[in-house]
């Protein structure tokens, strides 16, 4: 590949001093996500996974190491509007409409809104929101919250997309829904996309690579390539084949 | 939220009984059975009200002019505060001693002072400002620490920094908790007004009004006086609650956000936790020299802290005034104490066994509730008229005083332990008295310290109060005779020692809380 990563971390280092107590989140974890690319990180809880989505977005300081964002350090990347992202639960203002929880990103970039209203009507519709424009989270169940922090994470039409566990919250059923929804919205875009998740299935439905962590400390242990060609149909969640992918994963995962 | 649910029922219930306390309440006042008519029926008072309907304006106009002004002041710098302090948690903890001082200060203990160094309505605006600025800075602290940090952060992934934080995410969230605050302030400024008022000259107000009217014996006029205190106090809450309902609604958090964002760095080494300890301090009383500084009253009248050191250790007199001020203190201090034992001992019975007579507490509770709203202790006057001038009527506001508030507090809180916890002793067949040693006891007990933290400073600005209007005796009365003989140093000193008083009783039951609290494994309730 000629062209730099979208996502580059180098032997990036990461420990939390906690009471008398210390844990190793990240040691020595390096990770490169080509430009286009779809990535899952996976693992069991604590391996660092969400580390590696914070420590990228300058959310928190790593230890060592070096960590670059579309050939950018991660602050230049974040203020200059590289990146998008989405967290677990939706994590909507409850004060603010539907468009108004979507441009919030405008805001803190410090662009104007209203010369994006082009834009959020878009991507309400894309969506598939429209018609609820002007209405509070309070107002919309669970799935219709989380597609509108999807949404969200767009504004800024980002080159590289962070997700964590960003369908943590809802069940099964409008989980697969949502991953089906989710591929469609991402081939759209040709952003790289990093999410972050518990579930195997999700993993790789959705990702060209499935980048397998472990915990104490928290390290990459293997990366499994995604053979299936795009879009994917939701069929594949009950092809033999999907399924022979997951057993594998699910081994080492258990196996460490 | 149960609370809600409960307190939604009890609204019927309390209209019905208010019509009930009304029609005994005019049958009582009319046969004159309360201490031969001290308590006349409210057809009376509503006569008299007529009567005297020329005098009010002006006394209303004083006091709702004064508790305005202070209300809008105090709440400004309090909202100020705690944006400032969430923003550096240091200034926080360097203001704390400084904060804890004004929650904690009896007012009419302060009044005298204010007059002395300001003058106009100034001091009446100052007590107002003074009863508002916590209550609404606490209230600002807790609804700017409580954000969802999962949209702080979002709003830091897009490069926004604090400031950006606060204005996109938590100054918006914590208009609630504002709100809430700016409710139960309001009150307050009426009733640190009206303290002012007591506490010195000046024609107009509803203080001077119902002070003037003690000596004539008109119990009607007294009432009058009373009602329509109580009736601005409980329309300023009021205005409040209208407010805070119609700006809510559906804006409420639709998840729930369990990360507890980080407030102080336990990082900092030994020394300069020393050196923060001691400018938290020092910061009260940098702050006394300050205001002495700024409104440039002459040493003779307004004493530094060092002056009033010098008045009760150095000076030749200094042995006279120690004596009286531990006379004083010998007479106000126990029965401050077993008023507030009282109080509280009786609120924690009738709050535990609420499960046991709940049609009881049903019918209690809106009474309880109003009475947060009402200036209790500027009723004072109207309980000398009832009970007379002995130890009894002080015995009685320290009761009431922490009653109320401890009561409210405690069943708010055993209302929050989940229904199906309650359940569980009687599923198993466990006796009433069982399932309240299981289950009400334990749960109430962080509230009954909260409520003892609370009615500290409550109980001690009671007992000052009737000593003052009333018994003529310890801290309250020393109060007003040296503003007779114009002993400014005793002012100062019993202005500051009840004060000091306050703030180390406040520190000691936190400190047997802490350690009460998490022996059990409790949460501290704020």
């Amino acid at each position: 590949m000629q062209q730099p990563a979208a996502i580059s971390l180098r032997s990036v280092c990461k420990t939390y001093r906690g009471r008398g107590k210390v844990v190793e989140a990240l040691a020595d974890m390096n990770l490169k996500c080509a430009p286009g690319s779809f990535t899952a990180l996976i693992g069991p809880s604590g391996c660092g996974k969400s580390t590696v989505m914070r420590v990228s977005l300058g959310l928190e300081d790593h230890d060592s190491g070096d960590i670059q964002i579309a050939g950018q350090s991660s602050s230049a990347a974040t203020a200059g509007g590289v990146t998008g992202v989405a967290f677990q639960d939706a994590a909507l203002l409850p004060w603010r409409s539907v468009s108004q929880n979507i441009s919030l990103p405008l805001e803190a970039l410090g662009r104007d809104p209203k010369q994006h209203s082009v834009e959020i009507g878009h991507l309400i519709e894309l969506v598939g929101l429209d018609g609820y424009e002007n209405a509070l989270p309070g107002e919309l169940s669970g799935g219709m919250r989380q597609r509108v922090s999807i949404a969200r994470s767009l504004i800024t039409t980002p080159e590289v997309l962070f997700m964590d566990e960003p369908f943590g919250a809802l069940d099964q059923i409008r989980r697969r829904q949502m991953n089906v929804d989710l591929q469609r919205i991402w081939l759209d875009t040709n952003s790289t996309a990093l999410l972050v998740t518990h579930g195997i299935d999700e993993a790789v439905f959705l990702a060209d690579s499935v980048v397998i962590m472990q915990s104490n400390p928290g390290r990459v242990v293997e990366i499994v390539t995604v053979p299936f060609a795009r879009p994917r149909h939701p069929d594949l969640f009950s092809d033999p084949e999907f399924h022979a992918l997951t057993d594998k994963i699910a081994k080492i995962l258990h196996v460490g | 939220m149960s609370d809600s649910r409960f307190f939604a029922t009890l609204r019927s219930v309390a209209l019905r009984n208010v019509v009930i306390l009304i029609a005994v309440w005019e049958f009582v006042g009319r046969m004159d059975w309360v201490a031969g008519g001290a308590l006349p029926g409210l057809s009376e008072i509503l006569i008299r009200f007529w009567v005297d309907r020329g005098d009010y304006p002006g006394h209303i106009w004083a006091t709702v002019y004064a508790s305005g002004l202070g209300f809008l002041i105090g709440n400004a710098l309090a909202i100020a505060a705690g944006i400032a302090f969430v923003l550096s948690p240091l200034l926080m903890r360097l203001m704390r001693g400084v904060n804890i001082a004004v929650f904690a200060l009896p007012p009419i203990a302060i009044a005298p002072i204010l007059v002395l160094t300001l003058s106009g309505m100034a001091p009446r605006v100052t007590l107002a400002a003074l009863g508002v600025y916590f209550v609404t800075m606490s209230a600002t602290v807790v609804g700017l620490s409580q954000y969802d940090t999962r949209t702080a952060d979002l709003v830091r992934a897009y490069g926004g920094g604090n400031w950006m934080v606060m204005r996109l995410v938590r100054l918006r969230g914590a208009v609630p908790d504002i709100l809430s605050g700016l409710r139960i302030a309001a009150p307050n400024a009426v009733l640190g007004a009206i303290l002012a008022e007591f506490g010195g000259g000046g024609r107009w107000g509803l203080g001077t009004y119902l002070l003037g009217s003690l000596g004539r014996g008109e119990p009607a006029r007294l009432w009058g006086i009373g009602l329509m205190a109580t009736l601005i106090a409980g329309l300023s809450y009021a205005v409040f609650a209208i407010i805070s309902a119609r700006t809510l609604g559906s804006t409420r958090s639709v998840t729930l956000n369990t990360a507890i964002p980080d407030t102080i760095d336990p990082s900092r080494s030994r020394p300069v936790r020393l050196l923060i300890f001691a400018g938290t301090l020092a910061a009260p009383f940098l702050l006394w020299w300050t205001f002495i500084r700024i409104t440039g009253v002459p040493d003779l009248i307004s004493k530094t802290p060092l002056g009033v050191f010098d008045y009760l250790f150095l000076s030749d007199t200094s042995h006279i005034a120690r004596g009286k001020l531990l006379a004083a203190l010998g007479q106000t201090l126990p029965i401050a104490g077993v008023g507030m034992i009282a109080g509280l001992s009786f609120a924690f019975l009738l709050a535990v066994s609420s499960r046991l007579f709940p049609g009881f507490i049903r019918a209690f509770m809106p009474v309880a509730l109003v009475t947060q709203t009402m200036p209790l202790v500027a009723l004072t006057p109207l309980l000398v008229l009832i009970l007379g001038r002995g130890y009894s009527v002080t015995l009685w506001i320290t009761i009431s005083v922490t009653f109320f508030p401890a009561f409210v507090l405690l069943v708010q809180g055993i209302n929050r332990v989940p229904q199906t916890v309650l359940d569980l002793p009687r599923a198993y067949g466990a006796s009433a008295w069982k399932e309240m040693r299981m289950v009400s006891i334990p749960a109430a007990m962080p509230y009954l310290f909260a409520a003892t933290r609370l009615t500290v400073p409550r109980a001690l600005l009671g007992v000052m109060i009737a000593e003052w209007l009333a018994t003529g005796t310890g801290l309250g009365n020393l109060l007003n005779q040296s503003r007779g003989y114009l002993d400014y140093g005793m002012i100062w000193t019993v202005a500051s020692v009840s004060v000091v008083l306050s703030v180390t009783f406040y520190y000691i039951v936190l400190a047997i809380e802490r350690r009460t609290l998490s022996h059990y494994g409790m949460q501290q309730v704020e």
